[in-house]
């Protein structure tokens, strides 16, 4: 099955490779068809995407927030972005996500609208600008390059996607509860694991598309964003819709940066708000307010880059609050590099690693209340047109306490954009 | 070459025969006697192209977002064999506003080409077409030198940045010294052109190049409107 769907994956790109440059210049001509200009120039719109082909080998159960039994997972996906600007003032856009979910799982094709966003820009210096929607988090500096095509690898960062065992459908009962919780075991039957993943959370999932509304500016090469929305960083996919969720329970974040130039780009990060979802509240003990259970989260970014070279670095302190339990806390960081060889050739390195506080074991001592790992990904990607491209990533994760001492994952994707 | 070179005035009067031998193989010989050809002419251009918008979905802070629109140009060069030029040309395309400028530029082969940054931001040029594959990397405004390639096989190139998926530029490598850029009405004057026989081409976009055979003469204006 593995085979069978990897040689799909390369068969496509091979045939894009040699259909490419006839189809680029369509593809061109197709991206100024997909541009529209109403109001003499004044309301413009443009319509883009992307398809992506993805394969995953893995050993179960299935690493990060992939959702899938066995070994081997595909899932191809379509997204379509659509971008409007209203004079210099009025921006929105929009993306729309074909696929078998907004983590990559075993269900079948799903249509879904990911983002939706408006955002007022009163003048010109850039000093406010006002956003409201369901867009990604301003936390950090990886959600500029969570899409596909930016993203050198297939994953993302252990911060963004390594459960941990929280659970945010009911509070664990106790410490000694939480250590067995603290990670999916192997050698379940595979609707045991789907269910068992489903109930965790990570630090942060994924680009954290929550609703809610944001200012944002800069005064020269301070730059700040502040975003009040209905759910926590940690909060999953189904959390985000405000129409679903509400605002009853907000998460504040924010981040600070500070560019001294092009090249430097630091930044601070806070974040705070209730994790638990709305059907806990019956669990949560008579008297105690559902929002006083929280993730907080500091975090502090570095990136650097200068002609090839690429380096992200991202460092967050997460601490839940639990009933019954208490606070546990939680660092998570990772270190990544891309560097272009060639023109069309470029290869990306990334280290990253989750330590956890210790809480009680219930027999005198204490105990890490998660699986502690690193994980070093590798991935080499070549660019076969600016419209194609194909990344194969390697990553061996080891876990102090964990199922696996050491596992090991392959995963490739290809991205068309247009 | 300067034909009062050959005959100093030191030398005197040469015998009128030989002076009209003279100017007679001077006019005979395309390309040697200094350039003076002009042709006139329109090309039909195709209808005005829909600014892109620039993407700022993960940039909070965004400044204006309104693109110029590029009118539609087309460039009328003269085909032929000509000489390679004694030293090597160079032109300009800049980033400014987010926007390459020119969004089109012919040059002659050989022609070096420097990309200053006047943004405040990185920029990051590249090109995957045939005639020249280079990718600059990441460099921000008053980078020194100034990041050039030298586009020595002609052809059409494609330029584009990284960083920001809207910006396009097409520069077109000539094999000639002769061409000229229409203005956005499709009206253009191609002067001091060498006499004789030539292939003059329209190129209006990647698929569509227009071509008439002309033949020019010493200080001729020709009338060129392409269908």
């Amino acid at each position: 099955m593995k085979l069978r769907r990897i040689t799909i994956i390369c068969f496509v790109a091979a045939v894009a490779t040699a259909a490419g440059w006839a189809a680029d210049d369509w593809l061109d001509r197709v991206d100024e068809a997909l541009n529209v200009s109403v109001l003499q120039d004044s309301l413009r719109a443009r319509l883009s995407g992307s398809v992506a082909l993805e394969g995953y080998h893995f050993q179960p159960p299935a690493p990060g927030l992939i959702n899938a039994p066995g070994n081997d997972l595909f899932n191809p996906r379509l997204v379509v972005f659509l971008d409007a600007q209203y004079q210099s003032n009025l921006y929105a856009f929009a993306q729309a996500r074909v696929d078998r979910g907004f983590d990559p799982g075993a269900g079948g094709a799903r249509l879904r609208l990911d983002e939706y966003a408006l955002r007022f820009t009163p003048a010109d210096n850039a000093r406010f600008n006002l956003q409201i929607g369901k867009f990604a988090t301003a936390v950090g500096n990886w959600v500029p390059r969570h899409g596909s095509w930016e993203n050198p690898f297939v994953t993302a960062p252990l911060p963004y996607e390594n459960l941990t065992g929280v659970w945010d459908i009911e509070p664990v009962p106790s410490d000694l509860v939480l250590l067995q919780w603290s990670h999916v075991r192997p050698g379940l039957p595979a609707r045991v694991t789907a269910v068992e993943k489903q109930r965790r959370v990570p630090v942060i999932w994924g680009p954290a598309y929550a609703s809610g509304a944001a200012l944002s500016g800069a005064f020269n090469r301070i730059r700040y964003a502040l975003e009040v929305k209905n759910a926590s960083l940690s909060s999953r996919p189904e959390a985000w819709d405000a129409v679903l969720v509400g605002l009853r329970h907000p998460t504040f974040s924010g981040r600070l940066g500070y560019a001294p130039d092009e090249r430097w780009n630091l930044g601070l990060s806070a974040s705070t708000g209730p994790y638990l979802r709305p059907l806990a509240a019956p669990t949560i003990a008579a008297g105690r307010r559902f929002d006083a259970y929280r993730e907080t989260v500091i975090g502090q970014d570095i990136s650097y880059a200068w002609h090839h070279l690429q380096v992200w670095t991202e460092f967050y302190e997460a601490r839940f609050t639990i009933p019954r339990v208490g606070n546990v806390d939680t660092f998570a960081w990772y270190t990544e590099a891309k560097y272009k060889f060639t023109p069309q050739f470029f290869g990306a390195v990334r280290w990253n690693q989750q330590l956890f506080a210790a809480v009680s074991d219930g027999a005198g001592g204490r105990a890490p209340w998660g699986a502690e790992l690193w994980r070093i990904d590798l991935a080499p990607g070549y660019r076969f047109t600016p419209h194609t491209q194909i990344k194969l990533q390697y990553s061996l994760q080891h876990e102090e306490n964990g199922p696996h001492r050491f596992a090991h994952t392959l995963a490739t994707q290809f991205v068309l954009r247009f | 070459m300067n034909p009062s070179a050959q005959h100093p005035r030191s030398q005197g009067r040469a015998p009128a025969t030989i002076r009209s031998m003279i100017f007679l193989i001077l006019l005979l010989t395309p390309g040697m006697l200094k350039a003076q050809a002009v042709i006139e002419g329109h090309v039909p251009l195709p209808k005005t192209r829909t600014a892109p918008v620039v993407n700022k979905r993960y940039e909070i802070v965004t400044q204006g977002g309104v693109l110029s629109t590029n009118p539609p140009l087309a460039v009328v060069y003269l085909e032929g064999v000509f000489p390679a030029p004694a030293t090597p040309p160079v032109a300009q395309l800049i980033q400014k506003d987010l926007t390459f400028v020119p969004s089109l530029l012919p040059v002659q082969v050989g022609t070096k080409v420097e990309f200053p940054n006047l943004d405040d931001t990185y920029h990051n040029i590249f090109s995957y077409s045939l005639p020249k594959r280079f990718d600059l990397g990441r460099y921000r405004a008053n980078e020194t030198p100034v990041p050039s390639q030298v586009f020595d096989v002609p052809g059409l190139i494609t330029l584009r940045c990284d960083i920001h998926e809207h910006m396009r530029a097409l520069i077109l490598v000539l094999a000639t010294p002769y061409f000229v850029m229409t203005d956005t009405d499709g009206h253009f004057r191609l002067a001091g052109l060498p006499a004789g026989r030539y292939v003059l081409k329209a190129w209006v976009d990647s698929k569509t190049t227009l071509e008439r055979p002309v033949e020019l003469t010493v200080d001729g204006v020709l009338r060129v409107d392409f269908p």
